[in-house]
C-alpha cells in the first residue's frame, strides 16, 4: 500500500508521552498554559508536508537544525466517528513510520504551523495492513546510522486506540486521513548532510536526508 | 461568475444562480427550485484549510489579546465544513459557542514564495465562512485548539464561489452576522491586521499553496453566543448570505457504556 492513498488530513498529537508530561507539570501550571491539557493536543500537517521515503528535507534559511520526530502513522480505511477504543483499529487500513520534522520551538501555546508545515516536512514510509506491536514496540531513531533515540509505545499517555476514541468523539477521522500517534519532546536535532532513519520492528524504515537551506537570490 | 456545489437527485453538481429568486441552474442546464437541493461546501476534500486568529484589531481587543506581531495561523480538516442552509451542533454543555463571519480566499494557482506585490494574481475565488468556536473547549495548547475549532460541521462554507475578478476590491467589503435577525457583528475587511497579499506572501514563504487551498481571513469584533434553534446568517457584501441553523446535541449524542 503506497502513501499516495493518503488523500485527507494528517493529524498529530504532542504531549502524548507520560514521562514528558510529568516532567513538564511545573511549566504547565504557569502562564501561558495555567493547567495541564485535558484533551489530546492536536496539530495538522498540511498536504505540502507529505513526502515519500526516502526523502530530502530542506532546512529553512532561519535555522541550522531541525528536530526529527519519528512516529507511527495510522491510515484510516473507514471513517471513524465517535468510535470506542475497543473498536478503533477496525477503522485503520495501514500502519507506517513517519518523520515529523519541525523547526525547533519551545512553546506549545500557539499552533506551530510555520515551524511544522514547511514543504516536505513529513516523510512517510510504506503503509502495511498488519499492525506492529502497539503495546510494547520500540521506535528507534538513527542519525547517520547510530541509534540516538528510543520510544517505547507503552509510554504513550494515550494509546492509539484511546486517541482515536477521544479524537473521534468530536471530529470524524475520515478514510484517507492519517493519525500520528505522538512525538517525543527529546527527539534528536539534525543538521545539513545528516541522514535520519526511523525503525519499528519489521515496518518499512522511513528515511530522510537533511539538505542545506536554499540559497537566497 | 458565481457557482454553488449542490447535491440533487442522487448526484453532486455545480450550479449557477437561476432566473427565479433562490433557484439554480445545474451545470447540465436543468433549472431547479430553491428547496430542491442540498448545498455543499464548495471546496474539495484534501485541500489545505488555513485560518487566521486575531486578524481584526477590535476582535483581539474584545478577547483581551494584543494583535499579534505575525499572523496567528491554525489549520482545519475537511470534516469541519458544512454547506449553506445546514445545521451546526451546539454541544450540550456549551454556553459560549459563537459564530465568526470571515472572508474565505481560495487559491487559484500554485503559490510558492510569492511576493506581496504579486499575490492577488494567485487568488482564484472568494466565499464566506462561519468559523464557529466553542469557547469552553479552548485550552492553552496549540490555541485555538482542534477540540474548539475543528468539530464536525462547525465551519459552514458557501454559498457561492465567486470568481476573483468579479468581486472588486476584497479589502473593502462589509461583513455582517445576524442571529435570529439581530445584527451581532458588523465590520469591514478593510480592518484586517494582515491583508490578503501579506497573508499569501507570509504563507507561501514556507508552505507551497495549491489551487483549492483556502484561507479564512479572520473576523471582526462581536462575540454573541448561540443556542439550539438559533438561525445564523453570515453575510459578505458582493458574495451573499451564508445561513446556518444551530441544533442541539441530543440529536447526535449516544450513550457510552
Amino acid at each position: 500500500m503506497a502513501s499516495c492513498s493518503v488523500n485527507g488530513t494528517v493529524y498529530g498529537v504532542v504531549l502524548n508521552d507520560r514521562d514528558e508530561c510529568a516532567a513538564l507539570a511545573g511549566v504547565f501550571a504557569e502562564k501561558p498554559y495555567l493547567a495541564a491539557p485535558l484533551a489530546p493536543v492536536l496539530y495538522i500537517k498540511s498536504r505540502n508536508t507529505l513526502a515519500t521515503s526516502p526523502a530530502l528535507v530542506q532546512l529553512p534559511e532561519s535555522c541550522a537544525c531541525l528536530q526529527a520526530h519519528v512516529t507511527l502513522a495510522l491510515l484510516l480505511g473507514r471513517a471513524a466517528t465517535r468510535v470506542d477504543a475497543a473498536d478503533a483499529l477496525r477503522h485503520v487500513a495501514g500502519y507506517a513510520l513517519a518523520i515529523d520534522a519541525c523547526e525547533p520551538h519551545a512553546s506549545y501555546f500557539r499552533p506551530a504551523v510555520r515551524q511544522r508545515c514547511r514543504d516536505g516536512f513529513l516523510p512517510l514510509g510504506n503503509f502495511r495492513a498488519e499492525p506492529p506491536d502497539l503495546q510494547g514496540g520500540v521506535i528507534e531513531t538513527l542519525v547517520d546510522g547510530v541509534v540516538r533515540h528510543r520510544r517505547d509505545l507503552s509510554t504513550l499517555h494515550r494509546a492509539p486506540t484511546q486517541l482515536m476514541a477521544d479524537i473521534s468523539d468530536f471530529m470524524t477521522l475520515d478514510a484517507g486521513d492519517v493519525l500520528l500517534v505522538g512525538l517525543s519532546g527529546d527527539a534528536p536535532f539534525v543538521s545539513a548532510g545528516q541522514c535520519v532513519e526511523g525503525r519499528l520492528q519489521d515496518l518499512s524504515p522511513v528515511v530522510a536526508t537533511i539538505l542545506e537551506a536554499e540559497a537566497q537570490a | 461568475m458565481k457557482r454553488a456545489r449542490v447535491a440533487f437527485d442522487g448526484s453532486i453538481h455545480w450550479a449557477t444562480p437561476g432566473p427565479n429568486a433562490g433557484g439554480l441552474v445545474l451545470a447540465d442546464g436543468r433549472p431547479i427550485g430553491p428547496t430542491a437541493m442540498i448545498w455543499l461546501p464548495p471546496i474539495d476534500r484534501g485541500t489545505t484549510i488555513i485560518a487566521l486568529g486575531l486578524n481584526y484589531a477590535d476582535h483581539s481587543a474584545e478577547l483581551g489579546f494584543k494583535a499579534p506581531a505575525e499572523p496567528l495561523i491554525f489549520l482545519k480538516g475537511f470534516n469541519a465544513l458544512t454547506g449553506h442552509n445546514g445545521s451546526s451542533v451546539c454541544p450540550a454543555d456549551a454556553r459560549q459557542m459563537h459564530p465568526e463571519c470571515e472572508l474565505a480566499v481560495v487559491i487559484g494557482r500554485v503559490a510558492r514564495r510569492v511576493p506581496r506585490a504579486e499575490a492577488m494574481a494567485y487568488v482564484g475565488w472568494y466565499t464566506i465562512a462561519n468559523d464557529y468556536v466553542v469557547r469552553e473547549y479552548l485550552e492553552n495548547y496549540y490555541r485555538p485548539n482542534l477540540r474548539a475549532k475543528n468539530r464536525d460541521g462547525l465551519t459552514p462554507l458557501g454559498p457561492w464561489l465567486v470568481d476573483a475578478q468579479d468581486l472588486g476590491n476584497p479589502q473593502s467589503l462589509q461583513l455582517t452576522t445576524r442571529i435570529n435577525g439581530q445584527v451581532v457583528q458588523q465590520g469591514s475587511t478593510s480592518d484586517m491586521v494582515f491583508d490578503i497579499p501579506l497573508l499569501i506572501e507570509f504563507l507561501s514563504a514556507f508552505m507551497t499553496l495549491m489551487p483549492g487551498d483556502v484561507i479564512l481571513t479572520g473576523t471582526p469584533h462581536g462575540v454573541a453566543f448561540v443556542k439550539p434553534g438559533d438561525e445564523v446568517e453570515t453575510e459578505i457584501e458582493g458574495i451573499g448570505i451564508l445561513r446556518n441553523r444551530v441544533c442541539g446535541d441530543a440529536v447526535t449524542r449516544r450513550e457510552r457504556s
